[in-house]
């Protein structure tokens, strides 16, 4: 079965901060893998170093990084930004400044496509209209003469999903999809995703702080904190038998993770550490109610059956 | 819409009616009876005041305020001392000279300062960067006489490629009239592309950091498209109005590189006028020069407006 | 760190400047005026009586570069601070006082700056009389509108800041108000524009004498310098370059310290966000 993301040993840093250390995911082809985890937990750095994305200023190394079966570390820049642009669908946070505000839609949709595939305009026009209303809009024509800040969020939301299937791609990374929308419309984006995912085949890395949500549409899931990943593995063996502490209590606090950085959790004093990402003691020990001694030092990785956890506890 | 164009339009003649009073009552200061001064000093003390008396120099100020004003409405602006012509037809000869060398000047500053501009936030310190940055220093700081001076010596004399003096109308041929505005404009561009490469430069480093940017190069678009359809797309407001600014002080302000290169245009008008303290044309000039100052601003204020659709539909109601 | 780098170089720049100017109270190589034709034309060189020469009169360049830099520093920073006090007036009375006084000054502000550049300047001159008196006159005006519109934005968005309305509701007086608070918020902005007018003023003064409407012979400046090296330039070039370098040193000297406090300016201010 070939994977459509394998990542390992991602560590991210800016400057001499270590942001994301030690991160490693797998996403397996057809599959919804959701990547939970609190604001600033580096959900949103681990999916950008996934596709070529990172901000200038930080920099990053891994073991591996294979996206829809191209090597990330070796290939060059050209071959990246093609590579992606052909097989990936980016759909961001806080769509609002994510689609150019002084370009209509009909002008911003198609450009990735007309690029990849050297099909016409007319052609990328009528493969939008037909996502568009396949995203649920009723007359897709009148959206395409849109300007972005004439749409609502949920709109622009369904938008940015319309544009990201335009080339067919592998793999999609929606990056909270449903913050920024009410409720009723999260229902129908996350209907809309699985409904993706069932027909078209296609891998999407889920990144939310809903644990909620996540559990009810991601087949796999990895757990964040502090720029690590604490546990991970398929989502009923994480729910149903969660090994590291954070998700034990996270998963006692559903439905939302909903909470800024250094705020600390209901349950859980203390705060999110920014400082010492990389160091080779369990983060999680300042505020972990089973924390030994030995926690500060060392943690202990455990790989069973696809079930990973970072813990010294059995 | 309308309603935002009709309010500029107002305040524009607001402006030009503050401007026409001060350059009518700035200029009444002159010591002098303008009569004497154009029948010369041995012109009889009658003959002075007959003169007087048909310009309408013996009546009270405010009537040959209006009067001036009303002549201008007409497009009469009156006899030059100087050179004993309308000053209306005096300037309608100059303009073709003054607005060739600003229309020039600004487009060689715009491709300059867009080229090195864009290239500059693109490449955030590199080499260009800082070679951009130090021509943003130095256009503001060089006087343009110097260099005009420095580049006649050196394309003029030393190389003979260029004509140093004297303008030739393009109807006696397009590459003659472009070798004769050649250097006067550069000298003009060099004054202004500092300016305006800052404003690219710095419109354009925002425009990069915003976060269309990331979904262009997630699409995997080419550099043309990441660049210019977007990038620059989202960083043309601030330099288009500064564009407009310039173009209209380029109008007022050539006096100095028509001297230097003997163009026969607005600003040599000007300078003839204030050595010798002809009245009449002066206050007809600086009427013409600044009335164009406002009107161009006008327009590129508009034209800002129509660009930016957001704010266009804003005022699309009204 | 690296925006310091503009204030450095600006403040270096000027004080060369600064520094000929009070080398030319102390001791000039030659007397500026003293004519000398036998002496004429003579090249610049560093082991030459005269080490940048002579002009078409025999006259010391060198000092006659010191002798002007003192009509043109002191031309520009008169009328900088004449139109500076001016405009800080206007400004502050329109917006304090606001109603019909506020709109008969904003607009004659908007008339002035209507007139581009030079253009006001030649016409103020026109009017008054050639020379220093003259140039004072018309620079000065010419930079009112600048400070006024300064002052005015300022006051106005100051006044809008949450802080100032809560001294105003615990009964502070508007004196105290004004001076505690106003002043220093606006006081750096002053200062930058302050230091860029003065790189405005002497380019303005530099042209208004190189079209002979500025300083007038015997006094020296550096513009009448060039326009009087036109004629010989073609054979004598090294006659501009000596009044062209002091100008650019001096306006960019200004420029950049502006520009400097300017960047420390947003700096500083972002930070307090």
């Amino acid at each position: 079965m070939n994977n459509t993301v394998e990542l390992k040993n991602l560590h991210i840093k800016a400057g001499n901060t270590s942001l994301v250390y030690k991160t490693s995911l797998i996403v397996k082809e057809g599959e919804i893998f959701g990547l939970v985890g609190e604001s600033g937990s580096g959900k949103t750095l681990t999916a950008k170093a996934i596709i070529n994305l990172l901000p200038q200023g930080l920099t990053y190394t891994a073991d591996e990084i294979i996206t829809v079966g191209k090597n990330m570390l070796t290939a060059s820049n050209e071959e990246k930004r093609d590579h992606i642009g052909k097989n990936v669908g980016y759909i961001p946070q806080n769509t609002v400044f994510y689609l150019h505000p002084l370009i209509k839609i009909k002008n911003q949709i198609g450009d990735g496509y007309i690029q990849h595939t050297h099909k016409t305009k007319q052609e990328a026009l009528e493969k939008a209209e037909m996502l568009l209303s396949k995203v649920g809009f009723k007359s897709p024509k009148t959206i395409l003469n849109y300007y972005p800040w004439q749409l609502s969020g949920g709109m622009r939301q369904r938008c940015n999903i319309a544009m990201a299937l335009m080339n067919d791609p592998k793999l999609i990374i929606a990056d909270e999809p449903t913050t920024a929308l009410d409720t009723t419309v999260q229902k129908q984006v996350m209907e809309l995703f699985k409904a993706i995912n069932e027909e078209m085949k296609l891998s999407i890395l889920l990144i939310s702080h809903d644990l909620g949500l996540v559990k009810r549409y991601s087949h796999s899931l990895g757990v964040m904190y502090a720029g690590q990943i604490v546990e991970a593995g398929s989502a009923s063996t994480v729910f149903d038998e969660p090994k590291h502490p954070y998700t034990q209590l996270l998963i006692k606090i559903i439905p939302s993770l909903n909470i800024k950085k250094n705020e600390p959790l209901t349950e859980i004093p203390g705060f999110v550490q920014d400082k010492d990402r990389d160091s080779q003691g369990c983060l999680f020990y300042n505020r972990c109610p089973k924390a030994m001694d030995i926690c500060r030092v060392k943690v202990r990785e455990h790989m069973k059956e696809d079930h990973y956890y970072r813990c010294n506890l059995e | 819409m309308l309603s935002y164009v009709l309010d500029r339009l107002k305040s524009s003649l607001v402006v030009l009616f503050v401007v026409s009073i001060i350059t009518f009552f700035v200029l009444m200061i002159i010591p002098g009876n303008p009569a004497q001064l154009i029948l010369g000093t041995d012109a009889t003390p009658e003959a002075i005041a007959e003169l007087s008396s048909a310009m309408g120099l013996d009546k009270p100020l405010y009537q040959r305020y209006l009067s001036w004003l009303l002549d201008l409405l007409k497009l009469d602006m009156g006899k030059s001392y100087v050179y004993g012509e309308s000053v209306t037809s005096l300037i309608a000869r100059s303009i073709p000279v003054t607005f060739s060398i600003a229309i020039f000047a600004m487009t060689m500053a715009v491709i300059i300062a867009f080229l090195f501009g864009m290239l500059s936030a693109i490449k955030k310190n590199s080499i260009i960067d800082y070679f951009s940055r130090s021509i943003m220093q130095l256009g503001t700081a060089i006087p343009s006489f110097w260099i005009g001076m420095v580049l006649i010596v050196y394309f003029g004399v030393k190389l003979k490629i260029l004509p140093v003096s004297g303008f030739v109308p393009i109807e006696r041929g397009f590459a003659h009239f472009i070798k004769s505005i050649f250097l006067p404009s550069l000298v003009l561009a060099i004054g202004e592309v500092g300016t305006l490469l800052r404003i690219v430069r710095s419109s354009m480093l925002d425009s990069l950091k915003q976060d269309y940017m990331d979904m262009a190069r997630v699409k995997g678009l080419g550099w043309g498209k990441i660049y210019i359809k977007y990038a620059l797309r989202g960083a043309l407001t601030a330099p288009l109005t500064i564009i407009g600014m310039q173009l209209a002080k380029l109008a007022g302000g050539t006096t100095v590189v028509e001297t230097i290169f003997a163009l026969p245009g607005l600003g040599r008008l000007v300078l003839t006028a204030v050595e010798h303290r002809d009245i009449v044309l002066l206050q007809g000039l600086v009427m013409f020069i600044t009335s164009t100052v406002v009107f161009v601003t006008l327009i590129v204020d508009i034209l800002v407006m129509l660009f930016n659709p957001r704010i266009k539909s804003f005022h699309q109601g009204e | 760190m690296k925006k310091n780098i503009s204030l450095i170089l600006g403040i270096i720049l000027v004080f060369i400047i600064l520094g000929i100017w009070v080398l030319s109270f102390v001791r000039m190589p030659y007397n500026p005026n003293e004519m000398n034709i036998s002496n004429r034309f003579l090249g610049p060189g560093l082991d030459r009586d005269h080490v940048l020469g002579t002009d078409n009169f025999g006259r010391d360049i060198l000092s006659r570069i010191m002798y002007g830099s003192r009509n043109v520093l002191l031309v520009a920073l008169v009328s900088v601070t004449l139109g500076s006090l001016v405009g800080i007036f206007l400004g502050a009375l329109a917006a304090i006082l606001k109603g019909p006084v506020e709109k008969i000054i904003m607009r004659i502000m908007d008339g002035l700056m209507a007139f581009p550049g030079i253009l006001l300047a030649m016409m103020l001159v026109a009017v008054l009389e050639r020379g220093i008196k003259g140039s004072i006159a018309a620079i000065s005006i010419f930079m009112v509108p600048v400070f006024s519109r300064l002052v005015y934005s300022m006051i106005l968005d100051t006044e809008n800041l949450l802080y100032i309305k809560a001294a105003k509701s615990y009964g502070s007086s508007k004196k105290q108000i004004f001076f505690k608070h106003y002043i220093p918020a606006m006081l750096p902005r002053l200062i930058t524009q302050f230091s860029s007018s003065m790189g405005s003023a002497v380019m303005i003064e530099t042209s208004l004498s190189f079209l002979g409407l500025g300083i007038q012979p015997p006094y020296a400046s550096w513009g009448l310098m060039l326009s009087e090296s036109r004629q010989f330039f073609l054979n004598y070039p090294y006659l501009a370059v000596a009044p062209g370098i002091a100008i650019i040193i001096t306006i960019l000297g200004f420029n950049l310290i502006g520009d400097g406090l300017n960047d420390i300016l947003i700096n500083r201010g972002s930070n307090h966000e």
